[in-house]
């Protein structure tokens, strides 16, 4: 633990004493607005201060960055999750309700507080029971004084990029986890935005390069992205600056970003369409008359004609596996800690449909995660207090870790990692089922936070358990994540008593007891006896396979029937018979 | 095997062309009593010509209608029932159901029809002498002459057309191609019962084949019942839970989870490959996905069923309905019902039991 400790205060006692960190304070004060993104439906959105979009929160690598959010929505609880950002030593920061926090109901404030170490592109969003596509959502842009790419680009552009729904996500939920929706068939969204909106301009210089910097902030839809005329340079993913590499069209799954440089053509003479396409393959049934694209442009001149994009003939985009980092940091090659999680969606009692790691579906405990470890002294090691329903797995100090993740799913799914860059070890292509072992893997492999898996594919991911934190692992579709496609990380939990215990502040005990969560036991609320989970939440039970009792009682009884019936048709059909005789 | 054999079909057709090979076998036995070896034989001839002529006749007719009928229906349903299939199927199982239940008590009677039609052919041919010179007397005349054409050809014809509506009617929920082989072999055994019957075989085995057959006739249509009731709640199903039952294919949701009873994912009935299931559907009506209705409607069924057994049991040996006065002495004579070879005409039989309405009025 002392080694662990000793790691966290060394980056801290360096960057006190080489930078002067600015501190950046938002009061956001989080309410419905009305608006119409998409000029086809207007709808309630969650916006800040009275407006919608949230603000772009822009800050300096090394910056503190404060957020206090008052929640004035009235219905619905709420609380915010910055993708992406470690969160070294602020695990409770981190913002998944019922993980390392209580929700933060209407009426009550809370504050986010923590400092920003690490460049690139993130964005911030609510964590909180499939709320962001609601509207609470926007990027988290960290500059870097020291960027390798500082001087290769002018100025800076962020296109954030978005599916739309016209209803809101908890009418969407009730019908997604539903009797009636029993193969688990995800809401179309009804629209595509980018900067949350549609026929965006983007002014341009002639001649200058452009650090373009997107974020894929939507529920469920991946996003083709490209731009005609004008060829892509790939300098970041998810915060971890690349080798540039150039592209023609990005492959851009829910919660993923790109950094790419796009220089501009030397003259005015024409604008150039971007456009952003929902991958349509994600989607159950296509509904008549959906358009999957958002038109942008790169407008050299704005007197110039806006150019309707062209048609493609397909999509062919460019595959991020091959990326590498720019640091060149070599394949974690000693794994400690193998972790073998099978994913797939199945139909429980209830009648609905829901996701499974290794066929537990997360239900979320009752204690926020990160509340037991800290009140569960020596114990926060045993996988057990965590609850049945939690996929919960404890990781030691600094162990190499591999998650081996198995998509048994006909579907696309972006996986994402709370605390942590992973390295993308491996990934299958379609249909190659479970994972083999190989040694075929590349010598300074991708990292990135969030991660497609194929459709009946598999991915090998690896990263060293050096950030003591509560951390989710979940398929960033917000529907899947509502239908419990979540793992929860307890990495090196006795090092992380010892950062947070009695570290807590006031605005986060508040909101529990404004919300009534308790703060302390297992994943019951069980302080006395941690290995008690009697009262914890619990997904509805399997299907029972087969006969259970009522269908034998109900055989056996249809099957009396039947034979009494025919003993009384017999005893009437024999009485011509004995009359006869008789 | 569904697809080969459409078992309420085949019943059908054995329930109809036993009817009708009993009253050949009536007339054909009536012409031998009547006309000895004393009579001209030129005449008997003459006369069982006339009835082949009018049974062969009537069976061409029958066909003729009936395939042009049955593809009617089929075209016609084909195009207006997709949409709603298994709503369609639901209705067309029950109805086959009540018409095999109101059918199948007669089949053990069929003894009794003999006798009437002994009784009805007999006075057919009595009214020759009667006869009351009218208007239409040279029509009348004319029937008579050929009455021995006329009551099998009539006969034929009505059993025949009545077949080939039950058939309409119950068949529209089945494959075209499970029509021709049950419509053979039900015509085949009822021609063969009737040959037994008109031969005057060991009766009681005859009773028994029939009471055998009857038995299989009311499971068939227990399941039918159950069935109906099924595809009823199956299109419910679908309507609220929309493209994912067809998704499901017979794993969880493909039900509605709420109102089963059992689900096993095998054994589902009319998908291809899993034959014996689909027999099993057809005679039992077995379903891979039981609901609360449809075994509740099974079950049910057969309690209507043995109460309604109990009640013609009732009513055939104390000659009144449990509950009802005793009948008037006068009434009470005529309780020689059972008593299948003494030709009596049972009146009092008539209009009061449901189940017998049919034999009744033939």
């Amino acid at each position: 633990m002392a080694m662990s400790l000793s790691n966290f205060l060394l980056p801290i006692a360096l960057f006190l004493a080489f930078t002067s960190a600015a501190t950046v304070t938002h009061d956001f004060d989080v309410s419905w607005v009305q608006a119409n993104p998409d000029g086809a439906h207007p709808r309630p959105v969650i916006g800040v201060n009275g407006k919608w979009p949230l603000p772009v929160i822009v800050v300096t690598k090394g910056d503190r960055v404060v957020v206090n959010v008052k929640n004035s929505l009235g219905n619905q609880s709420t609380s915010l999750h910055f993708h992406g950002l470690y969160q070294y030593g602020s695990n409770h920061m981190d913002g998944p309700v019922q993980v390392t926090q209580c929700p933060i109901p209407p009426g009550s404030s809370f504050t986010y507080n923590f400092t920003v170490d690490q460049p690139g592109t993130y964005w911030y969003h609510s964590h909180n029971k499939g709320q962001y596509p609601d509207g609470i959502r926007a990027p988290f842009i960290v500059h870097d004084p020291d960027s390798p790419f500082k001087d290769l680009y002018d100025e800076e552009i962020v296109l954030p990029f978005s599916d739309w729904y016209h209803d809101e996500m908890s009418g969407l939920l009730a019908d997604f986890i539903s009797i009636k929706n029993p193969s688990g068939a995800e809401p179309v969204p009804n629209s595509n935005l980018v900067n949350e909106t549609q026929n965006l301009s983007v002014s341009i210089k002639a001649g200058k390069t452009y650090l373009v910097r997107m974020v894929n902030m939507g529920a469920f839809a991946a996003q083709y992205v490209w731009f005609e005329g004008h060829t892509m340079r790939i300098v970041e993913v998810d915060g971890v600056y690349t080798e540039p590499t150039e592209a023609d069209m990005i492959y851009m799954t829910a919660a993923q970003r790109y950094s790419v440089l796009i220089t501009a053509k030397n003259s005015t003479d024409a604008n150039f369409a971007f456009v952003g396409s929902m991958d349509q393959d994600l989607f159950d049934a296509i509904p008549k008359g959906l358009n999957p694209n958002v038109t942008g442009w790169l407008v050299y001149d704005e007197k110039k004609e806006k150019p309707a994009p062209k048609e493609i003939a397909a999509f062919e985009p460019f595959d991020d596996f091959i990326l590498v980092p720019e640091d060149k940091q070599g394949i974690l090659d000693s794994v400690d800690h193998t972790i073998t999680l099978n994913m797939k969606m199945d139909n429980l009692a209830d009648g609905a449909n829901y996701a499974f790691f290794n066929d537990v579906t997360y239900v979320r405990p009752k204690v926020p995660t990160l509340y037991t470890v800290l009140s569960s002294g020596d114990q926060a090691t045993n996988p057990a207090i965590y609850g049945s329903n939690t996929n919960q797995i404890v990781l030691k100090a600094n162990e190499t870790v591999e998650i081996i993740l198995n998509n048994d799913d006909p579907g696309k799914h972006p996986f994402h990692l709370h605390g942590h860059e992973f390295q993308v070890v491996s990934r299958s292509e379609e249909e190659a089922g479970a994972y083999v072992a190989s040694d075929a893997m590349p010598p300074t492999p991708m990292r990135r936070d969030t991660i497609l898996v194929r459709p009946n594919g598999n991915v090998v991911l690896r990263f060293k358990a050096s950030n003591p934190g509560v951390w989710l692992f979940h398929c960033h579709i917000e529907w899947h994540v509502a239908s419990g496609l979540v793992a929860t990380i307890i990495e090196d939990p006795l090092a992380l008593q010892a950062q947070l215990s009695n570290q807590i502040p006031a605005s986060h005990m508040q909101v529990c007891k404004d919300s009534n969560t308790p703060t302390a036991g297992n994943a019951a609320g069980n302080t006395k006896d941690l290995f008690n989970l009697a009262g914890e939440r619990k997904a509805p039970s399997a299907i029972p396979a087969g006969f259970t009792a009522k269908g034998i009682v109900a055989l056996v009884f249809s099957t009396l029937a039947a034979f009494v019936g025919m003993a009384v048709i017999g005893w009437y059909g024999m009485a011509p018979i004995k009359s006869k005789s008789g | 095997m569904v697809n080969v054999f459409a078992v309420p079909v085949f019943f059908i057709c054995f329930r109809e062309c036993l009817e009708t090979s009993i009253i050949v076998s009536v007339l054909l036995a009536f012409l031998k009593q009547t006309l000895g070896p004393e009579h001209d034989a030129s005449v008997r001839k003459r006369l069982v010509r006339q009835i082949w002529l009018g049974v062969g006749l009537g069976i061409f007719i029958c066909v003729v209608i009936g395939a042009g009928l049955i593809g009617a229906f089929y075209k016609a349903g084909k195009e207006a029932f997709d949409s709603a299939e298994l709503i369609w199927e639901g209705v067309f199982a029950i109805i086959a159901s009540l018409i095999i239940t109101l059918m199948g008590a007669a089949l053990l009677r069929v003894n009794k029809l003999q006798d009437k039609w002994r009784v009805k052919i007999a006075k057919a041919l009595e009214n020759n002498d009667t006869s009351r010179l009218s208007m239409n007397g040279r029509f009348k005349k004319w029937c008579e002459k050929y009455a021995m054409f006329l009551l099998p050809f009539v006969t034929v014809l009505r059993e025949g057309i009545e077949a080939v509506l039950f058939i309409g009617g119950v068949g529209l929920g089945m494959p075209a191609t499970s029509f021709p082989l049950a419509v053979i072999c039900g015509l085949g055994a009822g021609g063969l019962v009737g040959f037994l019957i008109y031969k005057g075989g060991n009766r009681t085995s005859l009773q028994i084949f029939l009471i055998i057959s009857t038995c299989f006739l009311y499971l068939i249509a227990a399941g039918l019942f159950s069935k109906g009731v099924w595809d009823f709640e199956a299109n419910a199903w679908t309507k609220t839970a929309g493209e994912g039952v067809t998704e499901a294919g017979s794993g969880p949701g493909s039900y509605d989870i709420r109102k089963s009873v059992w689900h096993v994912n095998c054994c589902t009935p009319g998908s291809k490959g899993d034959g014996g299931w689909g027999i099993f559907n057809s005679l039992f009506g077995w379903q891979n996905s039981a609901t609360i209705g449809s075994v509740l409607s099974y079950n049910l069924y057969w309690l209507v069923v043995i109460v309604g057994f109990l009640l013609l049991g009732f009513k055939e040996r104390k000659g009144h309905w449990p509950l009802q006065k005793k009948p008037a002495p006068a009434a009470g004579d005529i309780r020689s019902e059972s008593d299948g070879s003494s030709g009596v005409v049972e009146q009092k039989h008539e209009g009061a039991a449901t189940l017998n309405v049919r034999e009744v009025n033939a």
